[in-house]
């Protein structure tokens, strides 16, 4: 078995009294592996750590099996970056940037070509030419993307990579990380969007007060941090006889009646949807939609930081 | 800082041509290029000197530039050496350009100069002397990775140097004590200022010595050129040996947002 693109092996960092860690966990080669946390929780400094801008005061972290500071240059090659604010001069243009970020990372040949496949790649290549002090916050943060995305790197370490864009900025990134992340590639990235975290992640992994709470699927921590789950009903022509049955479906916490149709608690990890699918159809109902309730991720996130809080305590 | 550098070296020339003064004796017109070359070397120079170093580390880590580009496959070694010596060679365009500019200004307003062939030497010896402030402002920038807290704390370090010269040279002068101009020796201001007059004084015939007398005024508690080289070379060799020290040991500073 190969070892992980990415591990933090009992990684500390300590700020006078305050502490982050120790720090656990791995991300795999072809992860797209979702860092969460609430601000301050300690996800840059892991991410410094990373990257080798922060020492560890203890444990260690490697960056594709080697350590960041002692073997910088072999850590740090085909990695790509972006940070939280982006660090981008703003008298230059966006090819200026990506060309400067090509020149650092030792690309020589087909700069142009390149520059091109990232500017694409993010969505703004209309914009390649114009001074980046005219680009609005969301089309920086795509560029700040793109100079991460140069040279075709194996690894992405994105730090709120997707702050400040519009909704569709949002879902080309999201498009661009998934098609990246299917061709071989890792990326870490911290983010507080729980709703993209859940579309895209197929891993997470939770700190809160420097402390890693969880690691696993998104769909592993909404069943282990959430009493109960939930299922939206949209239906029509539900009699109370029916929503009355359902309340007695086995597993079926408790039944809610909303516009279009009904939100199910259940009990954790039990399946539902199927009985109560039955139980709408044979009861004369037009079952439209049954899914699994939304913001589940959210939900469990905050749940957890509760959880978190508490142990603190 | 290049049109002040340019001001510099005409304007003192405009106006000697155009008043009339008899305070410069005509045989020293041929060598008076050297004025502007050596008078602001002491403290303006300084300055520039300062101003480019003390920014140079800091407001990489204020821009997030040092962040963004240590996370690359860049050696910390090779950050440093590039942005320790991109400064010093912007500062040693600056001191040749104050140097020709002077040679230009001096012709057009006294005549032809003599002595031209000392150029190159006086413009790399104050290159040289110049490593003192610029190292230890470079120094500054980074242990503090504020560019403005840096530019007033090398800039304070001037300040202090000269004025407690003045005081020592007042001291010695009072007393004769030669404790007082034994410590001047080693001040950061003697010791920066104190190398390019000498070694251009050496090579120019003794008519232009009263030049040097007019520039400089009455000096006490100067290093000799040898001691001057050698504690420029002390003060640059530890300034960079802690800023480097620092820097491979430090966090990179985080964006200052």
């Amino acid at each position: 078995m190969s070892s992980p693109v990415i591990e933090f092996d009992g990684a500390v960092k300590a700020f006078g009294k305050k502490r982050i860690g120790p720090v656990q966990f791995s991300v795999e080669k072809g992860e797209i592996f979702g860092f969460l946390g609430p601000n301050g929780s300690g996800k840059t400094t892991c991410i410094r750590m990373l990257l080798g801008l922060a020492r560890p005061s203890a444990g260690k972290v490697r960056l594709r099996g080697l350590d960041p500071l002692s073997d910088h240059i072999g850590a740090l090659t085909g990695v790509g970056y972006s940070p939280e604010l982006p660090n981008i001069q703003s008298f230059m243009t966006p090819r200026e940037v990506l060309a400067l970020s090509a020149r650092e990372i030792g690309l020589n040949s087909g700069v142009g070509a390149e520059i091109d496949r990232v500017l694409e790649e993010v969505g703004i290549i209309q914009y390649g030419d114009s001074k980046v002090s005219r680009l609005s916050k969301g089309m920086v943060q795509r560029l700040s993307v793109a100079q991460a995305l140069i040279g075709s790197p194996q690894t992405l370490v994105l730090d709120e990579p997707m702050i400040g864009l519009d909704p569709a900025g949002t879902a080309h990134l999201r498009e661009a990380f998934i098609a990246y992340a299917r061709g071989g590639g890792t990326i870490l990235m911290s983010s507080h969007m729980m709703s993209e975290v859940e579309g895209m992640c197929s891993s997470v992994g939770l700190i809160h007060g420097g402390k890693l709470l969880f690691r696993g699927t998104p769909r592993e921590m909404v069943r282990d941090m959430l009493d109960s789950g939930e299922v939206r009903v949209e239906a029509k022509g539900m009699s109370a006889a029916v929503v009355e049955s359902i309340r007695k479906v086995e597993g079926v916490l408790a039944v809610e009646e909303v516009p279009g149709g009904l939100t199910v608690r259940v009990a954790r990890g039990v399946e539902a949807r199927p009985e109560i699918s039955k139980v709408i159809i044979q009861g004369g109902g037009e079952l439209l939609t049954i899914r699994e309730g939304e913001r589940m991720l959210e939900k469990a996130y905050i749940e957890a930081l509760k959880d978190g809080t508490d142990q603190a305590q | 800082m290049v049109a002040f550098i340019i001001l510099l070296d005409t304007v003192p020339y405009y106006i000697l041509s155009t008043s009339g003064t008899t305070l410069i004796p005509q045989q020293v017109y041929p060598y008076l290029w050297v004025a502007v070359v050596i008078a602001p070397f002491p403290l303006f120079m300084q300055f520039v000197a300062i101003m480019i170093a003390a920014g140079a580390m800091s407001e990489e880590y204020e821009s997030g530039t040092a962040e963004l580009l240590l996370a690359k496959p860049v050696g910390r070694g090779e950050f440093f050496a590039g942005k320790f010596l991109g400064g010093y060679v912007l500062l040693g365009l600056l001191i040749l350009l104050n140097a020709l500019m002077s040679v230009v200004a001096a012709s057009l307003t006294f005549g032809a100069q003599s002595g031209l062939g000392t150029i190159p030497g006086v413009v790399l010896v104050e290159v040289y002397s110049s490593a003192l402030f610029f190292s230890v402002a470079f120094m500054l920038g980074e242990l503090v990775r504020r560019s403005s807290l840096a530019y007033i704390l090398s800039s304070a370090l001037i300040v202090a140097s000269q004025i407690i010269g003045t005081y020592l040279s007042i001291a010695y002068e009072l007393t004769g004590n030669g404790f007082y101009e034994s410590i001047h020796v080693y001040l950061p201001t003697t010791v920066a200022g104190s190398l390019p007059p000498q070694y251009e004084q050496s090579l120019l015939p003794s008519a232009a010595g009263r030049l040097f007398e007019l520039i400089l005024g009455p000096t006490m508690g100067i290093p000799s050129e040898a001691s001057a080289a050698v504690m420029v070379g002390l003060y640059l060799a530890t300034a960079t040996a802690v800023s480097f020290a620092y820097f491979r040991w430090a966090d990179v500073s985080r964006r200052v947002s």
